[in-house]
């Protein structure tokens, strides 16, 4: 019976913002699951009526967002309207405190990222709070707490919303776009080597760079050519390692920006002229060529045939007159 | 050709003439689609089983399934060789440049970059212009004559096949402004042609399977579905096979061979899309249906933005193609002239091809390096000139507003524009449905950006595409939905379709389309839809060819073999009369094998047990029969009589003397025919009309006009 009704109900999650139908699948056999898991919670465990309410209203103080939990399975029973749900629909105890600490480290991680937005910084900042994050993501999609309670069935599951779930995979979007996991080892909650290593490089660039900037630029451009390119070198072989993320990525562009624009030390313009005369001699090429085959090519003459017709052809003639 | 000048000509001596679009070729002749229902064809039809038809239709089937394999297979090939060769010429470059970028040496850089191109260049050229040179171009003006029922010499053939694929990999990988889409079809066309006939002449290697369909009726239904399938590799769009096999060959057609071409097109979509998946190391992907894919367009209020904006949006668009479609054709049609008349020797063109190959997109693709930029930035120009033609034409659809300065994409568009005017005609095989794509993409978007009320740049793109390769191919129904199908999405089809409505009806008005023109360029005889039409007071008196060549119905040999020895008058079919009224009409080819049988009728009474001559003798010859000079036929069996009519076609079509053009154009038209032969109220042969006596008439300015026959 609850198999049927779980049919009905998909529309709901094709409302979703998972609109792939590999995800919509997993979302489906997830809520089955879901669905009898609960099932089988309502039948074992007798809960404790005793704290309910106060933990509900625990929950709504500690995360607002919560107070719109609509356990979906409502209909299947036969509910007064009650301010609080049985026990065996509250979120545990347990579980609104992990989602308390969630929400903390959300909104610390949040904070760090907008800090860091421009000049990007978001990987070196803020990669420690985002392990934090996941730390308490993974405990509760993962782990089993006291009593054997699962918090990632009422917490992350419950709703078509699935707020928790939404909001965390959105933080790790961002972090997959920036490629952060390029530059950060996540287990050892550091930097990589390459990073810290191109960090001391631009770092010598950027003071080189401060050095000389009061002066006249062109001493600037001799005397900082070294470890410029020195950047740049190890830039490009980072490139090909596949060790980039956002914030070398941007630091890299600044640098840059600030070697050629502001200080004018790009390589001097003189070989446009070199290339100019290439490409215009082989510009030059063809038309020599058209017309050297056009004076001494022998144009291509046809032979006409003249085909038999019937011998007599009065209407030949009277083609022209017909038409004029 | 005014008819007074044709009478002036008639007079004088034969006279040489520079090449013009005005000329029908002697070397091409008509398939023979009719079917001679001669007592031999009687015979074996009544000896055929039931199950032998069954066998037929199944063998059908699986040759169908073949054909679509191979294609796709051919496709993949492609497409894997030109990715890499590219990326190996790629790579070698960029080393160059960043060894050379600081030190200052560019020009070397551009120096090998051009020697690269044209050494890919002149590899593709040599093989096309040495060895097979109706390898060169898209083939898809081929192909249609080839459907319209013109033999074009050796169009399908192995060896052009390979020297195609090999041709376009070098093309494509050195640079030139070409897409490899086009030649998709011939090679699908060849496939078909060499896999229904279950053996290989250039190789000489017979399976003696698939024997029935050694005819060029059986054939050309297959090389339909070959064209078909190589469309649908080339787009990824199986529909819009079909419907450009129904659109050019339509003359002949029947629902079965639709749904039998639809199987060919769909197993060549597949094949492509799975072992390129495959060779992408995502197997069970299946995202890459054909060589050229749009990427996703998602249907939003912008379609709605498009249709609900006629008036700038449609009028702009029309007058975009107004100067550029007809623009676009008219240089490639007086650049195909010269070329004709003033490049035609093989060292020539190798040398044209690669004169142009460095000029090729190469001048702005060095954009992105640090050339004209500071250190660290390419601009979004560059990374679309960087990359094959193919991923240009994907950006310049998606990628989000704002990433292209309006100046440089206009000056790209016309760079472009005019390198692949340019390069279309060069003696390379290469197809132009991805460079006026990509032209059309790149105004397109200028537009979009410029009107920057809705701001949906990509659309407009698409948009713009659509209507530069309307206005440069004039295809409608097939165009429309092969553009829908490689968007991939439904939505898209009404915008398209007007666009390309706009876009064929403006280029109308000014010049034909550029396969039309380059198939008049060959001086083919094609058969348009319809007759011209002021030709009704044209009578078949008037049009046909006499006095006619026929034999008896009981010939001597000497006779035979001198009307067919004599190369002044290449007749290829002839009319048997008994004693003067039509009996039959037989074919050189017939007659050939019959002399090489020495089908005589002393001999098969002095040996009676003689092997009596079968179709399959007729089939084994075919396609390339023996030439007459090398059958031998003594003094002795010059005396001899052939009687014919067991092997003469004993109906052959035929239509009294006042029959209008039209009328027997129609009949041409929708029958095949080859021969069609005029008779007086006694049934007496007095005429013979045959494809290049409907041909040469055409509507010009001066109302209707003649072609005149020639040399080629």
């Amino acid at each position: 019976m609850s198999f049927g009704r779980c049919f009905l109900k998909l529309p709901y999650f094709t409302n979703m913002f998972i609109v792939q139908v590999g995800a919509l699948l997993i979302a489906l056999t997830y809520y089955t699951n879901a669905q009898t898991s609960v099932v089988a919670v309502n039948t074992t465990i007798p809960g404790s009526e005793q704290s309910a309410s106060g933990l509900r209203q625990l929950a709504v103080a500690v995360v607002p967002q919560s107070s719109v939990f609509h356990p979906s399975l409502r209909s299947q029973f036969s509910l007064n309207l009650l301010s609080a749900f049985p026990e065996d629909l509250e979120v545990s105890n347990y579980c609104v405190e992990l989602l308390a600490i969630f929400g903390q480290r959300y909104s610390t991680y949040v904070n760090c990222l907008v800090s860091a937005a421009r000049p990007v910084k978001v990987c070196q900042n803020c990669y420690g709070t985002y392990g934090n994050l996941m730390e308490i993501y993974k405990n509760i999609s993962d782990q089993m707490g006291p009593g054997n309670v699962s918090c990632r069935d009422s917490l992350l599951r419950s709703d078509r919303l699935m707020l928790v779930f939404l909001l965390y995979s959105n933080l790790e979007d961002i972090w997959t776009a920036s490629e952060c996991n390029r530059c950060v080892s996540l287990r050892h909650y550091s930097l990589t080597n390459d990073t810290l290593y191109f960090m001391e490089t631009l770092n010598q660039s950027l003071s080189c760079f401060e050095k000389y900037q009061k002066g006249n630029h062109s001493e600037l451009c001799t005397e900082c050519k070294a470890t410029y390119r020195g950047l740049n070198e190890l830039y490009s072989r980072m490139e090909k390692n596949h060790t980039l993320c956002i914030d070398i990525e941007d630091s890299m562009n600044m640098t840059r920006i600030l070697w050629s624009k502001d200080f004018n030390c790009s390589f001097p313009r003189a070989e446009t002229v070199p290339v100019i005369a290439v490409s215009s001699f082989m510009l030059f090429l063809p038309i020599i060529f058209y017309l050297s085959s056009f004076l001494h090519s022998e144009q291509k003459k046809r032979k006409l045939i003249h085909p038999k017709r019937a011998k007599s052809n009065p209407s030949f003639i009277n083609i022209q007159d017909k038409f004029s | 050709m005014h008819p007074s000048l044709l009478q002036d000509s008639v007079r004088g001596c034969p006279k040489e003439i520079p090449h013009n679009e005005k000329l029908l070729s002697l070397k091409y002749e008509s398939l023979d689609y009719d079917n001679s229902e001669n007592q031999l064809f009687l015979e074996e039809e009544r000896r055929m089983s039931f199950l032998g038809f069954k066998c037929l239709e199944i063998s059908r089937w699986v040759i169908c399934g073949l054909i679509g394999f191979l294609t796709g297979l051919i496709a993949c090939c492609i497409d894997i060789a030109v990715e890499n060769l590219a990326g190996v010429k790629y790579y070698v470059v960029k080393q160059n440049i960043e060894k050379f970028t600081e030190v200052g040496g560019l020009s070397i850089s551009l120096i090998l970059w051009a020697v690269l191109n044209s050494a890919f260049v002149m590899v593709g050229a040599v093989i096309v212009a040495f060895f097979e040179p109706g390898a060169a171009g898209s083939g898809i003006p081929q192909i249609k004559c080839y459907l319209n029922g013109v033999k074009i010499p050796r169009v399908v053939r192995l060896k052009t096949l390979v020297v195609k694929v090999c041709g376009v990999i070098c093309s494509v990988a050195g640079g030139l402004a070409v897409g490899k889409e086009g030649p998709m079809i011939h090679s699908g066309a060849v496939v078909a042609a060499g896999v229904s006939q279950g053996r290989s002449t250039s190789l000489k290697k017979d399976f003696k399977i698939f024997e029935y369909f050694r005819r060029d009726t059986e054939k050309r239904d297959f090389v339909s579905a070959g064209a078909a399938a190589g469309v649908s590799a080339a787009f990824g769009a199986p529909v819009g096979g079909v419907l450009f096999s129904l659109e050019e060959g339509a003359s002949f057609w029947n629902q079965m061979l639709t749904w039998r071409i639809f199987f060919a097109s769909m197993i060549s979509t597949f094949t492509l899309n799975f072992f390129l998946s495959i060779y992408n190391n995502k197997p069970g992907d299946l995202s890459s249906p054909g060589l050229i894919n749009f990427g996703r367009f998602e249907s939003d209020v912008s379609v709605c933005l498009l249709l609900s904006s006629p008036k700038p949006c449609v009028i702009s668009l029309s007058t975009v193609c107004l100067v550029l479609n007809p623009v676009f054709n008219i240089l490639n049609y007086w650049l195909t002239l010269f070329r004709i008349r003033y490049v035609h020797r093989p060292c020539l063109q190798v040398m044209e091809a690669m004169l142009v190959a460095p000029l090729g997109p190469d001048q702005s693709e060095d954009y992105p390096l640090q050339l004209f930029c500071a250190d660290g930035e390419y601009n979004s120009m560059a990374t679309a000139f960087f990359n094959t033609p193919e991923r240009s034409v994907r950006s310049l659809f998606h990628n989000p507003p704002g990433s292209y300065n309006p100046l440089t994409l206009s000056l790209f568009t016309l760079t472009y524009f005019f390198l692949a005017c340019w390069t279309y005609g060069l003696t390379v095989s290469a197809g132009v449905f991805i460079p006026s794509l990509l032209i059309g993409a790149a105004w397109g978007r200028l537009f979009g950006i410029l009107l920057a009320v809705w701001a949906v740049p990509g659309k407009y793109a698409l948009m713009g595409a659509a209507a530069q390769l309307g206005g440069i191919v004039r295809m409608t129904l097939s165009l429309t939905v092969i553009m829908v199908e490689a968007t991939g999405n439904v939505t898209y089809g009404l915008p398209i379709m007007l666009v390309l409505l706009t876009a064929k009806i403006v280029g109308d008005y000014f010049v034909e389309g550029l396969y039309d023109i380059h198939i008049k360029l060959q001086s083919v005889p094609f058969l348009h839809l319809e007759a011209p039409a002021t030709s009704h007071w044209l009578t078949a008196r008037e049009v046909m060819g006499a006095p006619v060549t026929c034999f008896n119905r009981i010939e001597k040999v000497g006779t035979i073999v001198d009307v067919l020895s004599n190369t002044s008058t290449n007749h290829n079919g002839f009319p048997v009369v008994m004693p003067v009224a039509i009996c039959g009409l037989i074919l050189r080819s017939q007659l050939i094998v019959l002399l090489k049988h020495k089908v005589f009728v002393e001999l098969a009474r002095s040996r009676l047990t003689q092997r009596k001559l079968q179709l399959k003798d007729f089939r084994d010859a075919y396609p390339r029969f023996p030439p007459i000079q090398s059958i031998h036929v003594s003094q002795d069996e010059r005396e001899c009589m052939m009687d014919l009519t067991e092997f003469m076609n004993p109906t052959p079509y035929t239509v009294p003397q006042e029959t209008s053009l039209p009328r027997v154009f129609k009949l041409f038209r929708a029958l095949g025919l080859r021969h069609l032969v005029v008779v007086d109220s006694e049934n007496r042969v007095v005429g013979l009309v045959t494809r290049k006596d409907l041909a040469r008439y055409h509507l010009g300015k001066h109302g209707l006009e003649e072609m005149q026959l020639a040399q080629t």
